[in-house]
């Protein structure tokens, strides 16, 4: 009985390893296209390059790829910060003081992980207040569209917090902001750099808004300026699958790092509703 | 000391103001515009003009044709991403010894950009040397145009979006059968039940809670959809593959201002109304259990 388990574990692990080419596959393709000259590069497949063409990373680089890189750090590392940083009071007044009037806004926040992003009515919003076309407009613009998500999730940790932690520290003359930053900040950390990580990934890849909300290439974006690219090169498609690599090394490269927090952030939205 | 002393509103007073000014107010206020007749050519002192352009979007082919597509992309790509997340959840869960590298192998395809996922299927269902033309030559088979004509197109965008988002599923689904405590399983086992029996009555029944809130954020990611096939099709050829997210973004293109507005609308309205019904049905469906 135990033998024949082990022997139909076996099997299944193979068909697992046979499926995931579709998987590796395409990866593949990409990554060895990229070093290919143009002529070869045209046959989508995943023979090894005849010449390992190297130049094609310099090529992609040397198109303001330095530039969008930058305006992405800024953008993300900005976005983030305020997603993460607005949610947090949010949630902690929203899920402590627990009135009626918390419990209302509570469920108008949570229809924005719903509703879709008005582009047009945001353009005209962001006109008048004189920020259409800056990156920091588009950082709000991130930070009112992701803060539903973020501030579910952090106010469903925070009722987790025994309140009885507040209560100790509300002896020792401890509320509002001094309470939130000594007691349950603290205790948050976990859950903040799993919402960070997660934040970071949306907000990084994100194409339709900065489509929308950034009108100059100097300001571009990492996928947007990678979607011009592909648009002026569609025919290159060495340059193009190199533009794709470079493009996913930072994403590669945070998921690497902080895969703990990616998974616990994935799987504890879902869980936790 | 009472609860609002302790917890001051002053405290989420800037966050609301943020999330009123940038989301609320286009959200709500902004949608007057779906009423004007605002276009390029026509930006300032507008004219209300009702519902003509709502009816004008609704009854163009342009509105049901996005209205289909939309419904198929978010369709598809839930139901087979949930049935394949089971699947493979249920397989990694068993003793099987690559486990940790089979799932990040399925896995890796979630953490690129819908973009990078767009660009590299773009090259798979390219017809003139396509990697899967190129592997359905070897067998003889002709070139097929796969984003040249509606339905196959639409096929192509569907996997794409499948093959995205298969890992997280499994991801999802395998958390929560690992929730599952061996306990159920041994007693279960004692009283004879068969691995069916297992799985039905003890493992789907305590992890169908995580897999609800998880197909209901992959049909309002799927509704949502854009970046995919804008950059697979850019909603072509025509408007075959146009979903509400590119028809948005190609009416606002093409200066119909107000009427990218109206589909804007009517995708609001949609995507209420399906996430109401989905969690009407959840709800009892799990009252039920």
């Amino acid at each position: 009985m135990k033998k024949r388990l082990t022997i139909i574990n076996r099997i299944l692990e193979v068909i697992l390893w046979i499926f995931s080419i579709v998987t590796i596959y395409p990866m593949l393709m990409v990554v060895l296209t990229s070093f290919k000259s143009k002529g070869e590069a045209s046959y989508l497949n995943i023979s090894l390059p005849t010449e390992w063409h190297f130049e094609n990373y310099v090529t992609v680089i040397e198109k303001d790829f330095i530039q969008s890189l930058g305006n992405s750090v800024f953008i993300t590392f900005i976005s983030v910060a305020l997603i993460v940083a607005l949610s947090a009071f949010m949630s902690f007044i929203i899920a402590r003081r627990d009135t009626k009037g918390c419990r209302i806004t509570y469920k108008i926040i949570t229809l924005g992980i719903i509703a879709p992003f008005t582009a047009l009515p945001t353009i005209q919003l962001l006109q008048k207040l004189g920020l259409y076309g800056s990156r920091i407009g588009l950082c709000f613009v991130y930070a009112a569209l992701y803060m539903p998500f973020t501030t579910m999730m952090l106010s469903g940790f925070i009722k987790g917090i025994p309140r009885e932690l507040d209560e100790a520290a509300v002896m020792d003359g401890a509320i509002g902001g001094e309470l939130f930053v000594k007691v349950v900040l603290p205790l948050l950390k976990p859950v903040l750099a799993t919402t960070g990580v997660l934040n970071f990934m949306w907000v990084w890849n994100e194409l339709q808004i900065p489509m929308y909300l950034l009108n100059s290439s100097s300001k571009w974006t990492l996928p947007l300026s990678v979607y011009n690219f592909y648009g002026q090169f569609s025919r290159s498609w060495n340059l193009v699958c190199a533009d794709v690599v470079l493009v996913s090394l930072p994403v590669i490269i945070v998921y690497i790092f902080a895969q703990k927090w990616v998974i616990a952030g994935m799987t504890a939205g879902a869980v936790k509703g | 000391m009472n609860r609002k002393k302790i917890y001051p509103l002053y405290l989420a007073v800037i966050p609301a103001i943020v999330f009123i000014i940038f989301f609320i107010v286009p959200s709500t206020v902004g949608y007057y515009y779906a009423f004007t007749n605002w276009s390029a050519a026509r930006t300032d002192s507008l004219k209300f003009v009702g519902l003509d352009n709502i009816k004008s979007v609704i009854t163009s082919s342009k509105v049901p044709v996005a209205f289909v597509n939309t419904l198929i992309y978010a369709g598809v790509k839930t139901v087979m991403v949930t049935l394949l997340g089971f699947v493979f959840a249920y397989i990694l869960n068993r003793d099987i010894k690559s486990r940790t590298a089979l799932r990040t192998v399925y896995f890796i395809p979630s953490i690129f950009s819908c973009l990078v996922v767009g660009l590299i299927f773009s090259a798979v269902f390219q017809t003139r040397h396509g990697t899967l033309n190129n592997i359905l030559n070897a067998f003889g088979i002709a070139n097929v145009q796969w984003l040249g004509s509606r339905w196959t197109a639409v096929f192509a965008i569907c996997v794409a979006e499948v093959w995205r988002n298969v890992g997280y599923a499994i991801i999802i689904t395998l958390a929560g059968m690992q929730s599952v405590s061996s306990d159920y399983i041994e007693a279960g086992k004692l009283d004879g039940a068969s691995e069916w029996q297992l799985f039905k009555n003890i493992t789907l029944p305590l992890i169908m809670p995580t897999v609800n809130v998880n197909i209901l954020f992959s049909l309002i990611y799927g509704l949502k959809m854009f970046d995919l096939i804008y950059v697979m099709t850019g909603g072509g050829p025509g408007n075959a593959t146009e979903s509400f997210g590119t028809l948005m973004m190609n009416e606002m293109s093409a200066g119909r201002y107000a009427q990218s507005v109206a589909v804007n609308l009517v995708f609001t309205v949609l995507l209420v109304i399906v996430s109401m019904v989905y969690q009407k049905f959840s709800s009892r469906w799990e009252t039920v259990e």
